[in-house]
C-alpha cells in the first residue's frame, strides 16, 4: 500500500486510474489491443520487476567461491554452548586453521544429536550426556566434553538482604506447589535471622527443551525422592500441575520473568550472570550432598569437578550433578560434542579432529581467556585426555 | 436525521478507534525494534559477515533474500495459476472445492510441522541436505495458500459484466482471463502476495530445520549448502547474553520490516503505474 | 488449455497437504496405537524417563517408562487463544478496513496502512518479546485486574490474575499478528465494491454508515468471512509469539481468561527438541499425533466457517 493511493475514496480525480482505491465508476473500456498499443509504461515497469526479482535470486550466486574448496563443517545444538562456540569459531578459523568454514548453530541439545547422528551435522553440541539406549540405537556415536558449565538458582525478592539458602526438597516442593509463600516455615528453617515477605512464590520453568531443565530436575531428582518418583529428569520433564508455574522462553526469558515480578524464583546457566545482576536478582546458596550452603564460585565449580574425574568413565557420560565433598557445588556438568566416530570422508574427519582437539587443549579452546567470557570452567587435565582419546576416533 | 448523522458519527469514531487501537502497540513494537537496534547500525553490518554471535549481517541478508527470492518464484506463478482456475475456470465442481479447502487448512498447519516434514522429506530422505531449495520450497509451501485464496477472493468480486462483455466481444475464456479479469483483480492479488511475502520474510521455523545456517555468503549451488537468513538472527542472538548478540538480532528485525516495508512500497508502485494507461476499471 | 494447466498448478496445495497428512499419519501411527482415546481426554503429557535404559514395549509399540500423552490442554488452549484473536481481531480489522476505505484523509489513511503492513513483516520471535517485556507485565499488574474487578460477575473473568502471561495475552498478541492480514483483505473486498452500488445508496440519502451497511458490509461478506478464516488458520498454527507470552500450561486446564494455556503449535514447537532424544521414538510421534489432531481441527473449523457462510447466503436470497 503506497501512502499516497491509500484513503483516494474522496479524491478520485487526482489518481483517477486504476489504483485499487478509486472510487469512480468508469465505462468498461475493454479494448485491450488499444491497451497494449500504449502500454510501454507497463512493459517497462514489468521489466523493472522482473529484473529485480532476477538479481534478488542471483545476487547471491556472486561471491561464487574459487580455488581450493575449504573444508565445511556444521556444529548445531546447544544454546547454553552456543556463546562459547560463537568465541571460539572466529578465532579457529582465523588464527589457527584458515582452510575449514565452521558454520555455528543454536538449536538445541536435542535437535543437535539428532542432526548428528543423522549426518546432517557433523558437530551436535549437547548440554546432556545420550542415554545409554540412544548410545545404543546410535552405534559409533561420541559424546565429547569440551567444558564445564555451571547453573544458579535466582530469585526476586527485593526485600531480601544476602543470599537466601535453599536446599532441593524445598526446592521440589515450591515446584511442586506445595510450598507457596515466601515466610513458609520451611523455607524460614533454613533461614534463620532472616526477615521473609509473605509473598505468593511464582517458580519459573523454562518451556522450551533445555539443557538448564536437565540439570536443574537431575538435582532435585537427588535431593527429593518424591520428585525422582513423579517427575524425574530430563530436557523437558512433565511438570506438577502447578498453576503458579510460569513458563518461560530461553534463559533471557527466564531473567525477563524473574525481574519483572516480585516473588520469582528460577534456574539460569551462568554464563547470565551479568544479566542476573543488572536485574538486581538475588542467587541462592543451595545444598550440597554433604549439606552445606554454597554458592557457584571458580573455587567450588574446581571442587566439584575433581570430585568427579576419577569416576568419569570412558565413554565420559557421567553426570556431575552432587558431586561429593563439603566444598563441591552441586549443580555443574560436561558441555559435549556428539560426533559420528565415522564421516564421509577423510578432510571432513581430520577438520573434525583438528577443531575438537584444539577446543579441548588448555592452550587452545580450554584456556581461561575464552572460557570466562560465558564463566565456564575448563577440562580438568585427565578429562582432556579422555577426550583425546575419543576425538582420535574420528574418521 | 440528527439521529442517524450521529451514529455515523460514531461509527467514523469507532473505525478511527479501531486503527488507533493497532497503531499504538505497533509504535510501540516498532520504538523498541529500534531503540535497541542503534549501537549495531553501521555499513559494515552490510558488508560484513556474521562471525560467530558478532559481526555484519551481509551473508543473512543475501541468504534471505535469496531464500524468499526463489520462494516466490515458485509460489506467485503456482498460487496465481490456482487462484485462476478456482475463480475462472471451476468456480464449483470437486476439484475446485478441494483446492480451496486444501489452502485453507495448509494454513493452519504450524511452520514447525512444515519445517520437521522439509527435514524429513528434504534434507534426508531425497538426501538434498541443509539447502537453499530445501528451505524455499518449505517457505513456498507456506506461502502458495496466501495467493491462491486472495486471488481467488479478487477475482470473485471482480465485476461481471466486465467478463461477459469481453466474452461477448469473441475473446476466449483464456483471453478474458489474462486481458481483463487478472487486470482487474490485480490490486487483490498483490495484496495476497504481499501478505505472502511478510510471512515468509518473517518465518524462522520452518527454515531451522531445512536451510539450516550458515555465516557464509550463500554458495553458487541450491543444493547441499546451508543459507543464513534474518530471522535466524533475530530468533536465536535475542537469546544470548553478550550485549552485541541483542543488538544485531534486533538490527535483523529493523532490516525485515524495512524490508517488508521497501517490497511494499516498489511493488505497489509498479503495480499503479503500470495500472495508469491501462483499463480503468471502476 | 489454460483450464488443465491452471487445474494442474492448483492441485499444488492439494498435494502438498496431501502429502503433509500423509507423513503426519505414519508418523502419528505408533502414538494412535499407544495413547488410543486418552490422547483426546487426558491431560497428562508425559515424554516418560527419556533415561530409563531401555524402552518398554506396550502393545507392539516402544515407548520410554512412564510416557503418557494426553493433549486435551493443548487443545483447549489452542481452541480458546485463536477464538479470542479472532473475536478480537476481526472487528478491528474491519473497523480499520472502513476507516481507510471511508473515513480516513488521504495522509491519514496512508500513514495508517503503512503501519498495518509493517505489522504482516515483524517476525514473530520480536512479537513475542514485545508481549514479553511491555504485555504481559501490563495484563498483569492493569488490564487483568481491572477487568477482573469490572466483569468479575462473569465467572471466566474472574480472578485471580497471575503474572499476566496466558490466556489473555496470547490472545492480543495473536490478534496482532492475523490483524494485517485480515484488515488489508477486507479492504480489498471493500475496494471491489461497485462504485454504481454505494453512490446509489448515497443518493437515496443513506447515510455513510448506512450505505457501509446496507450495501458494502453485505457486498464483502465472504470476502470477510475468507479473511477470516485465514486469519484463524494463522492463529491456530502460531508457535513461537505464543509460546512466549502464553506461559506454556501443562498438565493443567486453564481456570480463567488469566490462567497459563499451552497451544498444540507452541507444544510442538518447544518440545520437538526433547522428543528427538528418545531412542524408542515415541516422543517425536506423540507430537505428530498433535500436529494430526491439530490438522483435523483446522479441517473441522473449515468446514464450520463454509456452513456458516451457505446458510447465511441463503437467508439472504
Amino acid at each position: 500500500m503506497r501512502p499516497d493511493t491509500m484513503g483516494q475514496a474522496r479524491r478520485p480525480e487526482r489518481n483517477a486510474t486504476l489504483t485499487s482505491a478509486s472510487r469512480r465508476v468508469y465505462p468498461a473500456t475493454l479494448d485491450w489491443v488499444q491497451i497494449n498499443g500504449k502500454g510501454e509504461p507497463s512493459m517497462r515497469s514489468r521489466l523493472i520487476l522482473i529484473a529485480a526479482v532476477a538479481a534478488a535470486t542471483l545476487l547471491p550466486m556472486a561471491p561464487a567461491a574459487a580455488g581450493t574448496q575449504p573444508v565445511r563443517l556444521l556444529e548445531t545444538g546447544s544454546t547454553l554452548l552456543y556463546p562459547l562456540f560463537n568465541i571460539w569459531v572466529p578465532f579457529y578459523t582465523h588464527h589457527v586453521a584458515r582452510a575449514v568454514q565452521i558454520t555455528t548453530q543454536g538449536t538445541g541439545s536435542g535437535t543437535g544429536i539428532a542432526e548428528a547422528t543423522q549426518g546432517t551435522a557433523q558437530i551436535g553440541a549437547s548440554d546432556a550426556y545420550m542415554s545409554d539406549a540412544q548410545v545404543k540405537s546410535d552405534p559409533g556415536v561420541l559424546n565429547i566434553p569440551l567444558a564445564i558449565s555451571v547453573q544458579v538458582i535466582a530469585y526476586n525478592l527485593p526485600s531480601v538482604r544476602g543470599h537466601l539458602r535453599l536446599d532441593g526438597q524445598v526446592l521440589a516442593e515450591i515446584y511442586a506447589h506445595r510450598i507457596t509463600r515466601w515466610n513458609d516455615r520451611r523455607i524460614a528453617r533454613l533461614n534463620p535471622g532472616v526477615k521473609l515477605p509473605p509473598l505468593a512464590i511464582v517458580p519459573v520453568r523454562r518451556n522450551d527443551s533445555s539443557g538448564d531443565t536437565f540439570l536443574f530436575t537431575q538435582y532435585l531428582s537427588g535431593m527429593d525422592r518424591s520428585w525422582s518418583k513423579t517427575v524425574g529428569y530430563g530436557t523437558q520433564v512433565s511438570w506438577p500441575a502447578n498453576p503458579a508455574l510460569v513458563g518461560a522462553t530461553g534463559n533471557p526469558g527466564v531473567v525477563e520473568a524473574l525481574r519483572s515480578r516480585t516473588g520469582t524464583v528460577g534456574y539460569v546457566g551462568i554464563s547470565w550472570q551479568r544479566e542476573l545482576d543488572a536485574a538486581h536478582l538475588g542467587v541462592a546458596a543451595i545444598e550440597n550432598r554433604a549439606h552445606r550452603f554454597l554458592l557457584a564460585t571458580p573455587q567450588t565449580v574446581k571442587a566439584a569437578a575433581a570430585a568427579r574425574v576419577a569416576k568419569t568413565p570412558r565413554d565420559e557420560r557421567i553426570s556431575l550433578i552432587l558431586a561429593p565433598g563439603p566444598q563441591a557445588y552441586p549443580i555443574i556438568n560436561y558441555e559435549y560434542a556428539v560426533v559420528m566416530s565415522r564421516q564421509k570422508d577423510l578432510r571432513t574427519a581430520a577438520a573434525i579432529r583438528g577443531f575438537l582437539d584444539w577446543c579441548v587443549s588448555p592452550r587452545g579452546g580450554n584456556r581461561a581467556a575464552f572460557l570466562d567470557r560465558v564463566h565456564f570452567l575448563a577440562l580438568p587435565p585427565a578429562v582432556v585426555k579422555d577426550s583425546q582419546a575419543q576425538i582420535a576416533k574420528i574418521r | 436525521m440528527r439521529a442517524r448523522r450521529a451514529r455515523d458519527r460514531l461509527m467514523g469514531v469507532l473505525a478511527l478507534l479501531a486503527a488507533l487501537v493497532v497503531l499504538v502497540p505497533l509504535v510501540d513494537l516498532v520504538v523498541m525494534v529500534v531503540i535497541r537496534s542503534l549501537p549495531a547500525l553501521s555499513l559494515s553490518l552490510f558488508t560484513s559477515p556474521t562471525q560467530g554471535a558478532a559481526g555484519g549481517l551481509e551473508n543473512a541478508i543475501l541468504g534471505t533474500l535469496l531464500l524468499v527470492g526463489l520462494a516466490m518464484a515458485i509460489s506467485v506463478p503456482v498460487g496465481v495459476a490456482g487462484g485462476v482456475y478456482l475463480g475462472e475456470f471451476a468456480r464449483k465442481g470437486r476439484l475446485a472445492g478441494a483446492v480451496r479447502f486444501s489452502a485453507d487448512v495448509l494454513t493452519g498447519v504450524p511452520s514447525i510441522v512444515l519445517g520437521y516434514f522439509g527435514y524429513v522429506l528434504m534434507v534426508v530422505d531425497l538426501g538434498w541436505g541443509f539447502s537453499a531449495l530445501a528451505g524455499a520450497v518449505t517457505l513456498a509451501i507456506m506461502a502458495v495458500p496466501y495467493i491462491v485464496r486472495s486471488t481467488q477472493m479478487s477475482l470473485d468480486r471482480v465485476d461481471p459484466a466486465l467478463r461477459e462483455a469481453s466474452l461477448a466481444l469473441g475473446a476466449g475464456l483464456g483471453t478474458t482471463v489474462a486481458r481483463v479479469t487478472l487486470r482487474a483483480a490485480r490490486p487483490g492479488i498483490v495484496t495476497g502476495i504481499l501478505i505472502a511475502l511478510s510471512v515468509a520474510l518473517g518465518e524462522t521455523a520452518p527454515l531451522l530445520y531445512t536451510a539450516g545456517w550458515s555465516s557464509y555468503p550463500p554458495a553458487p549451488h541450491l543444493l547441499h549448502a546451508p543459507v543464513g537468513y534474518l530471522t535466524y538472527v533475530v530468533w536465536t542472538f535475542i537469546n544470548e547474553p553478550m550485549a552485541s548478540a541483542q543488538h544485531l538480532a534486533y538490527a535483523a528485525a529493523l532490516l525485515l520490516m524495512l524490508l517488508v516495508l521497501g517490497v511494499n512500497v516498489l511493488v505497489r508502485r509498479l503495480v499503479s503505474r503500470a495500472g495508469r494507461s491501462e483499463l480503468p476499471i471502476r | 488449455m489454460p483450464r488443465v494447466l491452471t487445474a494442474l498448478v492448483a492441485s499444488f496445495s492439494l498435494l502438498a497437504l496431501a502429502a503433509i497428512l500423509l507423513f503426519l499419519l505414519g508418523a502419528a501411527w505408533p502414538s494412535i496405537r499407544y495413547n488410543g482415546l486418552t490422547f483426546l481426554t487426558g491431560t497428562t503429557w508425559n515424554l516418560g524417563n527419556l533415561y530409563a535404559a531401555a524402552p518398554v514395549r506396550v502393545d507392539g509399540v516402544r515407548a520410554m517408562p512412564g510416557a503418557t500423552f494426553g493433549a486435551l490442554v493443548f487443545v483447549l488452549g489452542t481452541l480458546l487463544t485463536s477464538v479470542l484473536a479472532l473475536v478480537i481481531a476481526v472487528p478491528t480489522s474491519v473497523g480499520i478496513a472502513i476507516f481507510l476505505t471511508e473515513y480516513a484523509p488521504r495522509r491519514v489513511g496512508g500513514a495508517v496502512s503503512f503501519v498495518v503492513e509493517l505489522l504482516a513483516g515483524v517476525p514473530s520471535v520480536v512479537y513475542g518479546l514485545w508481549g514479553i517485556i511491555v504485555l504481559v507485565p501490563w495484563i498483569g499488574s492493569w488490564l487483568g485486574p481491572a477487568l477482573a474487578r469490572a466483569l468479575g460477575f462473569v465467572p471466566f473473568l474472574r480472578g485471580p490474575v497471575g503474572t499476566g502471561a496466558g490466556l489473555l495475552a496470547s490472545g492480543l498478541v495473536l490478534a496482532l499478528m492475523v490483524v494485517p492480514i485480515i484488515a488489508s483483505t477486507v479492504r480489498e473486498a471493500l475496494l471491489m465494491v461497485p462504485g454504481e452500488l454505494r453512490e446509489g445508496a448515497l443518493a437515496l440519502g443513506m447515510t455513510r454508515w448506512e450505505a457501509i451497511r446496507a450495501v458494502s458490509l453485505p457486498f464483502a461478506r465472504t470476502g470477510i468471512v475468507g479473511a477470516s478464516i485465514l486469519g484463524l488458520g494463522r492463529a491456530l498454527g502460531e508457535t513461537m509469539a505464543v509460546l512466549m507470552v502464553s506461559g506454556d500450561a501443562i498438565n493443567l486446564l486453564p481456570r480463567n481468561l488469566y490462567s497459563p494455556v499451552g497451544t498444540m503449535a507452541a507444544t510442538i514447537a518447544a518440545q520437538l527438541d526433547s522428543a528427538l532424544t528418545d531412542a524408542s521414538g515415541m516422543a517425536v510421534h506423540a507430537l505428530a499425533e498433535l500436529a494430526l489432531v491439530l490438522f483435523l481441527i483446522t479441517v473441522a473449523v473449515n468446514v464450520l466457517a463454509r456452513l456458516v457462510v451457505r446458510t447465511g447466503a441463503m437467508r439472504r436470497t
